[in-house]
């Protein structure tokens, strides 16, 4: 039992898990979309980051920016699709959901075809090397990892506290009629919400590469993953989906080294029934009541 | 405009100078009849019922009242009218829907013979796929369309079902016809397992809860030595077509059974959503079950008792699945099967049972029968579901409603843009209404309001403030005779409240027994000024309309 | 009449016609509202008060006609979509502050207060605004970091005025600032209303209850089935517009 390499685990999962989450947390809160196409982008910022690996260069910044910026691209596209047409029409919540499932069918099957179903690999971002922190071994790999993906989401975050476009999407978070009264436009801001999820997305897709691989259909188990934890954080709630990242990343990194890795998602997924059952609206679900569900 | 008119009662008292008052120029009372004969308004078409049939006779024959067992349902819902010109009995079939099911199970049962030889054996094999993922689909729908639990675990139920029959199966030897009895229970088991949550949770949150037990039964099964994770699936359930028939004869057999099953799930369907849990259910859909609860609705109830009868169903059908194709394999935990079976709901229209099966039969053809497009079946599949939800509102059998709303709507629009008719009757208010005097009536008076707005002018109110009573000028006797015409409600009266002192002006309520009720404070002092004060807001009233 | 149509026209509504799917709630309605006017829109409730502010937010379900705001031309024939042009209008200078508050629950009072400057020039100046609306509202000042789900409807109400007074308007629309509060509170609402200063802007506040608004309002304008019905200014209550008195 190393409990080192436990814990290790432990942080990088949460913290690339937490940005998914976050990501789809967002999405849901404030356009009111649950994004099943966020695996399709997760894995089409995958094949941007590769083909910039290939084109241009194995360096870190450029594979980084390739991977955030086609995740930008996917949001937006997607948005353009999912979002902007029906977004003011009857049932809306439920077509969004499923013209989301319909491009990521769409757009995964794309992916097969023009990449083929073999897995590409990108270059390490972060070096080989390893560090010892307080009797932790940690790969530079995972270091890295956590830190861009701890920087980047705190950043995102004091954006969104602090600069008047965040003010708009917590705005339109609240209550999307009264927003457009004040003046904010819901197509405008729906487009920088999914380009900032979409980037979220490709962010979470280069530092999960190294795990998961880029293949066109690496982007489900990922973002089922972000899902339960946006869902036990309580979807629309940022520090939920926080303490749900940390839950599940423990959770994921203690199952598999003590039981094994075929057991993660089965005790993932007790933990989070069991989580329900309790707080029916997650974790935070109770604190902020955002938005009717 | 204005021209002098002289009193033709002055003629009476020849000593005195003839009484002369300005007023207007005469104004023929035809001028509005021919201005508005003059104006050829574009005609629109109105009404609606163009397209419908209209059969004759009178409808009283007993063919129209038959009703089938169990329900107390006639075989087609037949309305009888009669036609307002002809005032000939009409009657109209109200719900087609029966007829177009006659029609579609009567194509299910010739199918076979109609599809070319080549391509006989891949359609058939298809053709029961239809079969069990339409079975599958009605019960889903019930989950879905009628209880309003977005569950998206019912193929894994169908999986969970399949695999467990199987394996009792393989281990105790069991017939083919205790598979589906197996499978129900296992059904009923896990729709218990799956309907916990659902007490608590509500719409996307159990959606996803699902998606995660869907996600976590494949990882289960794939990695399962018992349940075959070597080869791919568990196999080695007992079929339940005899061993010695040719493979034609195997495929059109399984065909039929997998349609008597479709069949059998159609009823279930129509028993769950057409009976009482339908009508409790319907009473409280989402977001509006307090209000269901307060009128003493037990929706939970309801909801998880559908949910339960729709497991054990889809489990049955799972056990028929097992035996149908020997066995159970990972597929139906996938993501991808659980898309396509979206997409077969979505397509054909969520909560109806015709969606469910045209849906399934749309997507099982594009996914079994086009094998040769290879990944591109996919992407016309996710196509096809992308459009249907982005334009429109209910599926392919919301068409019709969605279209009917939209001209409507449009209809309603068009109707405002154009010119304000002035109390004329509208066209489209016109055919609904029953008494067609009235349209008359109505378009009359408004000609003449519109000819009697034209005489108000400040000469003819002077004259009638000079003189409120007496002989007056011909446009102002015009004005005045309308005046009186008009009926008794809210027609206004001048209140005595103290003779020659106090007066006040009064509407009348135009019920007997009604007080008049008192339009303003203002108190008058002589009755002339009492008359011509009416006078103002009659005429001002006059102005508004 | 000779006097107001020299002073420029905030608002300039032509012919319009506004409704909901198959009802049609305004009926060819014509409006004119000069700067630095405060007028009453009164009449019963569903005679089309709280429609016609939404239509000229672009709001209501479909309309038909034209509305100039400031001079620019922001109604337009549209069937559907409502709330899709708002945040234009709304940047043309509108501020509409709707029945039933429409605040942002989460929000605190001083976010609040933020998002009503939304304008990029009013967003430069929101604290300057934000001391301007304290003075107008002094019971806010003490609330400001509080979320505005927790305060009383009297207090939500300021938000909400508040928020729309943040704004860079030349037209605020206010429906029905009275409704669901004591009367007091209403009344003091009002109060606080009457004492915005407008300088080049206009006000049109909706009401059901006339008392709250005589005599305080340049004009009164009552609205009657969809329509505009009688108009009193406050120098010659009972003159009315037809006779040419």
């Amino acid at each position: 039992m190393n409990w080192s390499f436990v814990i290790a685990n432990a942080i990088t999962l949460a913290c690339i898990y937490g940005t998914l989450a976050i990501g789809i947390s967002l999405t849901w809160s404030s356009l009111g979309l649950i994004n099943m196409a966020y695996g399709f982008i997760f894995a089409l910022s995958g094949y941007g980051a590769w083909l910039a690996s290939q084109h241009i260069g194995p360096y870190t910044p450029v594979v980084m920016m390739a991977g955030i910026l086609t995740g930008v691209l996917g949001g937006v596209f997607v948005n353009a699709l999912a979002f902007i047409p029906i977004h003011d029409k009857p049932n809306y919540q439920l077509r969004g959901l499923i013209a989301t499932l319909a491009i990521s069918l769409v757009g995964n099957q794309v992916l097969l075809w023009s990449f083929g179903p073999r897995a590409k690999s990108l270059p390490q971002l972060f070096g080989a090397g390893s560090v010892n922190i307080l009797g932790v071994v940690m790969t530079a790999d995972k270091i890295g990892a956590s830190i861009s993906a701890v920087v980047l989401l705190t950043l995102v975050l004091m954006w969104m506290r602090s600069s008047r476009r965040g003010l708009e999407i917590r705005a339109m978070m609240m209550n999307p009629h009264a927003a457009s009264i004040v003046g904010i436009g819901v197509r405008q801001t729906s487009f920088s919400v999914m380009a900032l999820t979409g980037g979220l997305a490709g962010l979470a897709s280069v530092l999960l590469a190294q795990t998961y691989y880029v293949a066109p259909f690496s982007g489900i188990t990922p973002m089922v993953k972000g899902l339960s934890i946006a869902l036990m954080g309580g979807l629309g709630s940022v520090p939920g989906a926080v303490i749900g990242a940390v839950i599940l990343g423990t959770n994921e990194a203690f199952t598999s080294t003590l039981l094994g890795g075929q057991y993660v998602l089965i005790t993932q997924f007790l933990l989070i029934i069991l989580i329900l059952l309790i707080r029916p609206r997650g974790i935070a679900g109770i604190l902020d009541k955002a938005r009717e569900a | 405009m204005s021209r002098t008119w002289i009193d033709p009662l002055s003629g009476f008292e020849p000593e005195k100078a003839p009484r002369e008052v300005a007023t207007n120029d005469y104004l023929s009372p035809q001028t509005t009849w021919n201005e508005t004969t003059r104006f050829k308004p574009k005609m629109y078409k109105v009404g609606r019922l163009n397209f419908f049939y209209k059969w004759p006779g009178h409808g009283g024959h007993l063919w129209s009242r038959t009703r089938y067992w169990p329900t107390r349902r006639r075989v087609l819902n037949i309305g009888g009218t009669y036609n307002q010109k002809t005032m000939r009995r009409e009657k109209t079939i109200l719900d087609k829907r029966p007829i177009w099911w006659t029609i579609a199970f009567a194509a299910f049962l010739l199918m076979p013979f109609a599809v070319p030889g080549d391509l006989w054996n891949t359609v058939m094999t298809a053709a029961a796929v239809f079969g069990i993922y339409a079975a599958v689909n009605l019960c889903w729908m019930l989950i879905i369309g009628t209880a309003g639990i977005y569950s998206l675990a019912s193929y894994a139920v169908v999986g969970a079902a399949a695999y467990g029959a199987t394996y009792i199966a393989i281990l105790t030897g069991i017939p083919w016809w205790m598979l589906p009895l197996a499978g129900a229970a296992i059904g009923l088991v896990f729709g218990v397992i799956i309907a916990l949550p659902a007490m608590r949770l509500d719409g996307f949150y159990y959606a996803l809860l699902t998606l995660g037990v869907v996600e976590l039964g494949r990882v289960y099964v794939i990695q399962s030595r018992v349940f075959g994770s070597a080869t791919g699936g568990l196999y080695g359930a007992p079929s339940y077509l005899p061993d010695d028939l040719s493979q034609q004869d195997q495929l059109l057999y399984g065909y039929y059974a997998s349609l008597l099953v479709m069949v059998a799930a159609l009823f279930l369907y129509r028993f769950v959503n057409g009976k009482r849990l339908g009508r409790v259910l319907r009473m409280a859909p989402e977001k509006k079950e307090a209000f269901a609860e307060a009128c003493g609705v037990d929706y939970r109830r309801a909801r998880v008792s559908v949910f339960l009868l729709s497991s054990t169903a889809i489990g049955a059908i799972g056990g028929f699945y097992a035996s149908h194709f020997g066995g159970a394999s990972p597929n139906l935990f996938s993501f991808d099967t659980l898309l396509l079976a979206l997409a077969m709901l979505v397509i054909g229209g969520i909560g109806r049972s015709e969606g469910a099966v045209a849906g399934t039969a749309i997507v099982v053809f594009i996914d079994r029968v086009l094998i040769d497009w290879g990944p591109l079946r996919f992407v016309l599949i996710g196509l096809i579901m992308l459009l249907v939800v982005l334009f429109l509102r209910d599926g392919l059998f919301g068409i019709k409603p969605q279209f009917r709303a939209w001209r409507d709507k449009k209809k309603s629009e068009r109707r405002a843009t154009r010119a304000e008719k002035g109390g004329e009757m509208l066209p489209e208010e016109a055919t609904e209404t029953e008494n067609k005097d009235e349209i008359y009536y109505r378009r009359f008076d408004k000609m003449q309001r519109d000819f009697i707005k034209r005489l108000v002018t400040n000469e003819i109110i002077e004259e009638h403030r000079s003189r409120p009573l007496g002989q007056h000028s011909e446009a102002l006797d015009r004005l005045l005779i309308y005046f009186r015409r008009q009926g008794q409600v809210d027609k206004y009266a001048i209140l005595v409240t103290e003779e020659f002192k106090a007066y006040r002006i009064v509407a009348l309520s135009g019920h007997r027994g009604t007080a008049p009720r008192v339009v303003e404070d203002k108190v008058y002092l002589n009755p002339n000024e009492a008359y011509h004060a009416l006078f103002l807001r009659r005429v001002q009233d006059l102005l508004e309309t | 009449m000779t006097v107001q149509s020299e002073r420029r026209e905030v608002l300039h509504v032509d012919g319009l016609s506004a409704g909901w799917g198959p009802m049609r709630v305004i009926h060819d309605l014509d409006l004119n509202v000069y700067a630095g006017e405060r007028v009453g829109l009164v009449g019963l409730n569903g005679h089309g008060k709280s429609t016609l502010f939404l239509a000229i937010a672009g709001l209501s379900g479909w309309q038909r006609g034209s509305i100039l705001l400031d001079g620019h031309e922001v109604g337009r024939t549209r069937s559907q979509g409502p709330g899709r042009y708002t945040h234009l209008v709304v940047r043309h200078g509108l501020a509409l502050m709707p029945q039933g508050d429409e605040i942002f629950n989460g929000l605190t009072v001083e976010e609040h207060l933020d998002s009503g400057a939304f304008t990029p020039r009013a967003w430069k100046e929101r604290g300057e605004r934000k001391k301007r609306i304290l003075k107008i509202f002094p019971p806010l000042e003490a609330l400001m970091k509080t979320p505005v789900g927790r305060l009383s409807g009297g207090e939500r109400r300021m938000v909400s005025l508040g928020r729309g007074l943040m704004a860079d308007a030349s037209l605020f629309l206010v429906d029905e600032p009275s409704l669901g509060l004591a009367p007091k509170i209403g009344k003091s609402v009002i109060a606080a209303l009457m004492a915005v200063e407008l300088g080049g802007s206009a006000m049109v506040i909706a009401e059901q209850n006339v008392g709250l608004l005589e005599g305080r309002v340049d004009r009164m304008i009552g609205m009657h089935a969809g329509k505009l019905k009688g108009e009193a200014s406050v120098a010659s209550p009972l003159s009315s517009k037809g006779l040419g008195a």
